[in-house]
This record gives C-alpha cells, structure tokens and sequence, in this order.
C-alpha cells in the first residue's frame, strides 16, 4: 500500500471545539456571501428548507465555508425522469435518495438494496444487460469482473466536472486506473466492538478477538456475513495478508476457525447494530460505520453506551471502498452522471457521511466537517490517523474466493451446531 | 303441446381428453420441467466465472457430487431435516388441539370466528412477522425486563439460539397444519364418535379409534404441507436463530451468489430434492407400514375390543338405559379453549408489536424507543405540540379537544342520512352509505392527526413502488394461476385417463421442488431463453415483471388445480351432460355450467394463489431486476437495519389482503357456503 498522497488528520473532538469558535468568529461576517454562493449554486432553488447545507446545519454555516467552500467544483446539471439505484441497505441519506434529488436534479429516485457484491453481479448478469438500474455500488476489487462481463459501462467524465473534488489519494486504484468506471462513494474499515462490563479482558489485536469469541464471548458474538471478512481475522492474526491465495494458509486457517471458533459464533451479521441494541450479542465484528451506529442505537434503547469500547482491527486491517458505478443499458445514463456529480459536491457529500457515517474521500475533508457538520459525533470511527491508514489492507476477488466460500460454509455447519 | 321437438344435435368432444389441460402441460414443460433440466445438466458442468452463465460444460463429469458428497452438505441437511422433523412433529402437537377444538367443540358462529383469526395472521408478510418477533425476544426488550423482575435473573437469551429457530418456523407453518386438519376432522360424520359412544366407548377410546384414524388424510396433507417447504426454507430460521438457522438452502444460495458456483450448486439442489422425495418415501413407508401393522393386529384387537364392550353393555344393562349424552362444558373442554387462546395470542403478538412499531420513534424497527411518533399538526415528530416528547400514542390532554372534534363529525355522519330522511321523508341510498367513511375521512383530515413514518412512506420511493411492485405482480400471476389451474382442474376432475396421472405427478413434483432450485433454475432459464424475459415485449410489458409473474404462477397454479379438480370432483357430471343433451355444445356448456360451478373455486384458489404470490421471497429474490416486490426489498433490509416504515408497508399490504379476504368470505358466504367449507375450499380438499 502506498502512502497517502496528500495526508489524512485525525479529528479529535478537541479539534472541533477550536474550530467552532472560529466558525462563531466567521458567522458573523460572510453569512450574506456564503448564502448568495449557495442560491447560484443550487440553482433556483427558492424553498429555504431544501437547500442542501440546511439539512444537518444551520444556513449560516455556510457564510464561514464560502473560502473554502470556492476552492470545490460545485457543479450541479439538472436532469429528469426516474433514477433508480441499486446500493446496500440503508447507505444514503433519504432526503439525498428522496426529496433533496427531486427539488434540487429534478431526477424521481427509486432504490433497491443488495446484501453482497455478489448478489449485485447475479442480479446484472442474469438480466443481461437489462435490469434496468442507473447506478449501482460494487466494492472496488469487483470491479475488474464486472468490467470483464461487460456488465458496466464508462463514465462520460464530461458529465462528472465535480470529480476533481475527491482526495488523489482515493482515486486511481489498482481496480479502475483511470476511473474509467467508478468513483469512490464512501470507504470504511474492519474492527470490532464490546460490552467492557462483559467481556473483562481487553481486545487490541485480531487475536485477542478471536480469543474473547471463544473465551469470554463464546455463544454470544457476531461476526460479518461473508466469506473473505470471516477468514480475515485468522489471517490478520497471523500475519499473512487477507488476499492470500496460498492453499497452506487457506487450510491453516480452515482448520483453527472450524475447529476452535465456529461452536462459539452466535450469529453471523454484517450489520450488527441494532441486533447490539436489543442485547443480542457481547461482542461483535463490525465495519466501522455500523459500530458507531451501534452506539446511537444502545443509548436509544436506554442502554449505556459507555460500557461498549469500540476497536480498530490490528496489527491489520481491512479497507474497502464503495465506488458509484453506471451499469450497462441503464435506462437514464445523464441522470446517473447528473445524480453522481452531485453526490461529488462538498455539501451533498457530507450531509450524506453524516447519515451513515463513512469517510467520503473528499478532500480537505477535516476542514470540511468543521465547517458543515462541527456537531458530528464520534468522528474517530469515521476519520483514522495516517498510522492506523497504513495498516489496512484492500481484499481482493481472486482465485481463493471459491476457498474462502467453502471454509465459511464450514463454519457455519459448524456453527449450527 | 305436438311431439315435433327437434332432436338435439349430440355435440362429440373433438380432440384429446386433455384439451383443457394443455396451456398447463406447455406451461410446466416450458417453465418447470425444463429450467430443472438444464439445472441438472449444469450439474455435470465446471465453473467459469468469465461467462455471463458461469458454466462451462465442454467436459462433462461427476465431479461436483464427488465434491458435494462432502461432510458439509450431509451435516447441514442433515440439521436441516431434524429441524424440519421437529418442528412438523410440535406443529402437529401444537396444532391439533386447535383443530379439535374448532371442529367439534363449539358453535358455528365461533367456529367462523376462529377459524378467520387462525387464518388472518398468515396473510400479513411472513418475513416482517418473523422480524417482529425479536421485539418481545430481545434480551433488552420490555418483555425480557419484566420478566426479570419475576422468574429469571439473566436477560432473556433466546435469539439467535434453537429453541428461536423452532419458534420461528413452527410460528410460521402451523396455519398450514391446522387448517387441513381442521377439514378432515370436520368432515367426519358426527354419527360415527356418537356410535362409538353408544357402544360403550370411553372418550379416549373413541378418541383414539375413531377420530384420530378418520384424521388420517388431514394430518398426511398437513405434514406435506408444512414439512416440504420447511426443507427448502431457509430465510425464516437465519432471521431469529443466527447461525443456529443455517439451513440447507443457504449452503445452496451460497454456492450460486456467494461464490457463482452453479456447478456445484445445481449438483446440492439435484441431491437435495433427491433426498426430500426420499425422506418423503420413508414418510410414506412408515405410514404403509402402520397401516399394514393395524391390519395384522386388528383381529387381536377386534375380538378384544368386542369381549370388553359386551361386558360393558352388560354390566350397564343391568343399571339403566343408556342416556343420549348431551354436550356439556367440562375440563377438556375449557382445557381445549385455553389451548386454542394461547396458540391464538401466540399467532397475534407479533401482528400487534407490529402495529406498534409501525410508530416507533427510532431509526431502527425493533428496538423501541418509548416514543411514538405520531405527529400534529405543528408538532415534531414523537413531540407533542407544546414540545413534550410524547409517552402515549395519543396524550390525553392534546386529545380533549380533539376528540371532541373527531366525535362530533362522526357524530354528523351518522346522524345527516337520518335528519335528511326525516325533513325529506325519504332515505337517501346514498347519503346511507357514504356518509359515515365520509365523515370519518374528514375527521381525520380536519384533526390532521399522522405519524412520521406512516407519511414518509410516500416519500421513501423504494418502499412505495416495492409494495406497488408486489401488487403488481401478485395480481398479474394469479390471473395466470386462476385460468391455467382452472382449465387444468376442470379436465382432470372431468375427463381423467392415464394423462391425468402423468399431470398429477407433474404437479406433486412442482408441489415438492424447493423454491431455492426453482428460483435459480428460472433465473439461468430466463437468461437463456432471452425474448420478452430479457427485454420490455413490444416495449410495454416490462421483462422483470413477465418474470415475476411466470415464477410465481407456477405453485400458485398448481394449488388454483388442485383445489378445483377437488371442487368439482365433489359436483355431480349429470348437470353438464344434461346440457350436452339439450344440446348445448361444450363451449357452451362449460360457460354456463361449469364455470358458475367452479366459481367459488376460482375465487379461494385465485385469493390464495394471490397472497402465497404477495409472500414470495425466495423466487422473486433470484428473478426479479429493478422492479422488486416487497418481500424482496424486505429481505435486504433485513441484512442491514430494518426502519419501522417497513412495518407500515407491511401493515398497507395486510389492510388490503384483509379486505381481499373479507370480499371473498362474503362472495363465498352468499354461495351457501359455511365456514368449513370455506376452509375445506382453501385447502383444496
């Protein structure tokens, strides 16, 4: 993995309380300015209430962004008709998916969801050409796959002017060079999360989790629902990168999941956090934006959120991205682009991290979050420090995948009991 | 009157007996029979993960069940079959007290009663039902809390554990268990147990003699019933038992998404039906073999039977005339009641939670967070217009006046068609009718009492046209149900001959297919066959609903047959040949005989048909493109987080199959059919 082109701060809630005495400081001259740039920028766009900074913000905000906010492409090109999406559960902020595209694109959004990539892939492949979806969010490393099946097609790049707002650091990835097909959406890790009155033991390392799933947590853990996120840990663990096609490290790790682990998962779920709130597990493996929902979630349902310790996945980790995708014979292809670019424009990007809370590869992003969104909450699990970036690792769909598959239909025989 | 009436022209049936059964053999061969042999040749195939089919099968072998045979696969089916084992036998348990209890133990009008409320719940969507259930299971939940303060000192840990994967599936079948039962226990002639009775039977031996063997088919068909399905299920176990639930067909759906494998996966889904019909011949043995076993011992038994009862007779004769038993209310009686009740609540709490939930102030569905969210006019969500957050659905001192309101125009709606027909002296049809719903909508509207979720409903596109979606395609495949199975019912019951055999085999076949090999045979099917399932036909009918609508017809169809071959085989032939006498010709004859016979037929097999198509997961799931139903949509929200709004999409859904059903208990009703018939109309039998 290479370093990070252009260096990524982490935002301690400290930063913030010295950035929003600035923003009082800024409010109290640009706010006139700043509100005339978002009128252009939004188009005629006469109802207050549905301008895009009004949604986690208040308006004023907007008149301390009006520097920083000019240095982003804000292009926004109108379109029409109906847009449908096909995303994973619950990953856009419905104004974003309902109301806000309408008055502001013009575009009616229709949005199914996936539970996995390869789901995405059965259901395009198996309409040929046809299913009549606009945009869809694989995760990078399938891409060269679906490219390969010829199941999406290239960007007009004229149409995405707003692509110049993403972090270099985020764009031209081993899957898609020259952004040809995708831009990144949102990207997040692997770590875990656990109830400390529960489980005594500190967890710091891959190792210590899987010990804690069969010790302390044994019957009431969860860990994600796919093949290559469940084998991962062993891997991590041990060393070896997750991406291995090596047929001794797949056995090594079939053999001391199925024989020591497996009994002792509860569930296997991607998105723990409600299932946490309702006090189904102690602890869980979880993507970084799910374990921060989980704390709104126990604290909504009365419980304390203090006693769950959040964990980043160590000594290494995952990292995935989510790319926007145009799939081919997409019924509204200008829409899609239209829709795309504006997903790419500062405000729209983080009114919608704000939602699901996944980092959105905009640049500049700690500046942008001071200025339109200083109240989020639990940003450490959102922004990760250069160090933390450095130990993650992108999965990969390779000729290990049918193997991983295999060991995970094992463990979950085995786990069935 | 002169004899010179023309002779009638004698109509000949012309073509093959099985005219009318055409559409269906065509139907099967082209959308079931087929796909299943691609699915087993594909069997023999390897993986090639380039193609758009991943299959290659340039050299063919036995490999993959070499692979398969595998300790994985025969572990999983094998918890998969002692699930379904288990939890058709506490089905059975469970259910047959009901059935008892409703067949011979109260009164017609509660019969109707209770035999609607064991059946309403079946008809809101399974899979939010099941959701519902973590609700009062939760470890945190109110339930597990209250509980705490009484009998355990733990948080309840049931979830994601067996004894929630039995509760799931048993939850979710044992309408299909009672309700057959129901009908064979019904249909036994009271005269018989009363005979049985005379004779000097006990209860329990008449029980045991007489009942439970004239039971026999309703329990066969209720075992097939609920058993097949559960071997294929493999959604309703994973939403409760975690990893406890992984099913059989998951290792199946796996295979084919996971890791697009379909080589391998079609050779689990061949050994799988294989291993289903066998577990189904042992079913079939064990059941011959009992019955040869009775046959054997029945003298032994008879002759014993005989001694002891002509003792009876004897020693009773002695004291008095025997008293025609009056029915009275005793403990197996009011034992039987609660039983029914319990099963009843167990049937309803999570409709109920549901409803609540439906106005959960929370992002996510099951977790409750004690705030409703109803919204007034002016008021935020879960607040109340003063700005306190709202601890009742509805707080007393807001709803003074507005009650006041709300009864006042009703109370207009009710009393206007009265003070019209006075002043006019004439009553007005209309104003009889409307003005009631009519008074009730504006009161709604005038105190603009709505809930966040129930108006962002609307606004979530993909819910709304997701519900629109499913009525849509719902509607489309029972059409096509409704005339094949018709046509198809119509000539079995009328014209059987070997042919007959040969359709009833082809629809026990599609009867006991695991929906998980279906769907993924339908899906290469349609990609191969290409045309009007690959692209809008004529630019109008659009591909991904001509596919939902061919996918889900092909059960629902099967069912519309078997229920009206079973109608009309209970309707003497001599009414249609009296009109091929008086010289109707056939079609004419099937017009205005037959059609007004079956009718009712049509009616139950096309409302089942409609709500089985509305409940459809597995096939719509691996079929369907942009377009999906609900259940399909639900199903995905169940892998991330599910939002109360889909509780109010499932409540939408069951409002308008209620009202379904009510239309159809009243168009059978005004049919001179009871309440069993009813059921027996449903269950085909």
């Amino acid at each position: 993995m290479t370093t990070p082109n252009e260096p990524m701060r982490m935002l301690a809630p400290s930063t913030f309380r010295q950035t929003l005495s600035r923003r009082a400081l800024f409010q109290m001259g640009g706010a006139a300015a700043g509100l005339a740039i978002l009128a252009s920028a939004c188009g005629n766009d006469d109802e207050g209430t549905d301008t895009p900074a009004a949604g986690g913000t208040d308006t004023t905000a907007g008149g301390g962004g009006s520097d920083l906010l000019s240095q982003y492409s804000n292009v926004i090109n109108k379109s029409s008709g109906q847009l449908a999406m096909f995303t994973w559960g619950d990953y856009n902020d419905p104004e974003i998916i309902g109301a806000l595209a309408e008055s502001t694109l013009g575009v009616t959004m229709k949005v199914d969801f996936y539970p996995s990539n390869e789901d995405l892939i059965t259901k395009l492949s198996s309409s040929g050409g046809a299913s009549g979806f606009d945009i869809v969010v694989p995760t990078g490393p399938y891409i060269p796959q679906m490219v390969e099946k010829g199941l999406l097609q290239k960007f007009n790049k004229d149409l995405l002017p707003n692509i110049v707002n993403v972090d270099p650091y985020y764009l031209g990835r081993d899957w898609d060079p020259g952004n040809d097909y995708s831009v990144c959406k949102n990207w997040g890790s692997t770590g875990w999360i656990y109830d400390k009155t529960k489980i005594t033991k500190p967890i710091t390392t891959w190792q210590e989790f899987m010990d804690a799933s069969a010790g302390e947590a044994s019957g009431r853990c969860s860990w994600l629902d796919a093949g290559p996120n469940v084998c991962a840990p062993y891997f991590w663990a041990n060393g070896i990168n997750w991406t291995t096609e090596k047929a001794e490290d797949l056995d090594a790790c079939e053999e001391y999941l199925v024989g020591n682990i497996a009994q002792h998962i509860k569930a296997f779920d991607s998105y723990p956090s409600s299932a946490l709130a309702e006090g189904a597990y102690d602890l869980s493996m979880a993507w970084n934006g799910d374990a921060r929902q989980a704390y709104f979630r126990i604290a909504d349902a009365g419980g304390n959120p203090d006693n769950w310790v959040w964990g980043l996945g160590a000594p290494a980790t995952e990292i995935w991205m989510d790319t926007y995708c145009v799939p081919t014979g997409a019924p509204n292809v200008e829409g899609a682009h239209a829709w795309i670019n504006w997903l790419l424009t500062p405000e729209i990007s983080i009114k919608d991290l704000n939602y699901h809370g996944y980092h959105s590869g905009m640049k500049q992003i700690d500046k942008l979050i001071t200025e339109l969104s200083p109240d989020l909450l639990r940003a450490d699990m959102i922004f990760f420090t250069d160090d933390q970036v450095k130990t993650m690792e992108t999965g990969a769909v390779n000729s290990a995948q049918d193997r991983l598959i295999e060991i995970y239909d094992k463990i979950r025989a085995k786990a069935a009991g | 009157m002169t004899a010179a009436v023309q002779a009638p022209t004698k109509h000949r049936r012309r073509g093959p007996k099985w005219g009318l059964a055409i559409p269906s053999f065509l139907w099967y061969a082209m959308f079931f029979v087929a796909p299943i042999a691609v699915i087993v040749v594909y069997s023999f195939g390897a993986k090639d993960s380039s193609k758009l089919v991943p299959v290659d099968l340039s050299s063919p072998s036995f490999d993959n069940y070499g692979t398969v045979f595998s300790e994985t696969f025969f572990k999983v089916f094998r918890g998969t079959l002692q699930i379904a084992v288990t939890a058709t036998a506490l089905c059975l348990l469970i259910g047959f007290p009901v059935s008892y209890f409703l067949a011979f133990k109260v009164s017609d009008r509660w019969r109707a009663i209770l035999l609607g409320l064991v059946i309403v719940p079946s008809f809101a969507s399974f899979l939010m039902r099941t959701v519902a259930w973590r609700i009062p299971l939760s470890a945190n939940g109110e339930f597990s809390q209250w509980l705490q303060t009484w009998l355990i000192d733990q948080p309840l840990n049931i979830l994601g554990t067996r004894t929630a994967v039995f509760l799931a599936i048993v939850y979710n079948y044992i309408g299909f268990m009672v309700l057959p039962m129901f009908v064979a226990l019904d249909r036994i002639e009271p005269s018989l147990r009363e005979a049985s009775k005379d004779l000097g039977g006990t209860r329990l031996s008449t029980f045991a003699s007489v009942t439970v063997p004239l039971a026999g088919p309703g329990v066969v068909a209720g075992v097939l019933l609920t058993f097949i399905p559960m071997c294929g299920d493999y959604i309703t176990a994973t939403v409760l038992g975690g990893a406890d639930g992984f099913m059989v067909g998951s290792l199946i759906d796996s295979q084919f998404r996971g890791s697009q494998n379909w080589p391998q996966g079609s050779a689990m889904a061949v050994l799988m039906i294989g291993m289903v019909l066998l577990s189904l011949a042992v079913f079939a043995g064990a059941v011959w073999l009992g019955r040869k076993a009775l046959l054997v011992a029945r003298p032994l038994v008879d002759s014993w039977r005989r001694n002891r009862a002509e003792a009876l007779v004897a020693h009773r004769a002695l004291r008095e005339p025997v008293q025609p038993k009056v029915r009275k209310r005793d403990g197996v009686h009011w034992a039987l009641a609660v039983w029914t009740s319990l099963v009843l609540i167990f049937l309803f709490t999570p409709i109920l939670l549901m409803v609540r939930h439906s106005f959960n102030d929370a992002p996510s569905f099951p977790v409750w967070s004690g705030r409703y969210s109803t919204v007034w006019y002016g008021g935020e969500p879960g607040r109340t217009q003063s700005g306190q957050p709202m601890t009742g659905l509805f707080e007393f001192s807001e709803m003074g006046p507005m009650l006041l309101w709300f009864a006042g125009i009703i109370a207009i709606g009710i009393v206007l068609p009265r003070l019209v027909a006075a002043v006019r002296g004439k009553r007005s049809a209309l104003l009889t009718k409307w003005s009631f719903p009519a008074a009730f909508v504006v009161a709604i509207i005038v105190n603009g009492v709505t809930t966040d979720w129930y108006r962002s409903i609307f606004m979530n596109a993909g819910v709304g046209d997701s519900i629109r979606g499913s009525f849509i395609a719902a509607f489309g495949a029972t059409v096509m149900a409704v005339v094949l199975g018709g046509l198809c019912g119509v000539a079995l019951a009328r014209h059987p001959g070997t042919w007959s055999k040969v359709m009833m085999a082809l629809l026990f076949l599609i009867l006991v297919t695991p929906e998980i090999m279906d769907a993924i045979a339908l899906a290469g099917w349609f990609k191969r066959i290409g045309g009007p399932f690959q692209s809008d036909f004529l630019g109008v009918v659009p591909f991904e609903m001509l596919r939902l609508w061919v996918g889900q017809s092909l059960y629902a169809s099967a069912v519309v047959t078997l229920i009206v071959r079973a109608r009309l085989a209970g309707i003497d032939e001599s009414l249609e040949e009296a009109a091929g006498d008086l010289g109707a010709p056939p079609r004419r004859a099937f017009r205005q005989i037959t059609l007004p016979l079956i009718s009712s037929a049509l009616i139950a097999g096309g409302l089942l048909s409609f709500t089985l198509c509305l409940d459809n997961t597995i096939i719509s799931t691996q079929i369907s493109g942009a377009s999906s139903t609900f259940p399909v949509a639900l199903i995905s929200a169940t892998k991330s987080e599910i939002k109360p709004f889909w509780a109010v999409g499932a409540l939408l859904l069951f409002a308008v199959t209620l009202a379904m059903l009510a239309f159809l208990a009243n168009v059978l009703r005004k049919s001179g059919d009871s309440s069993s018939q009813i059921a027996a109309t449903l269950t085909g039998s």
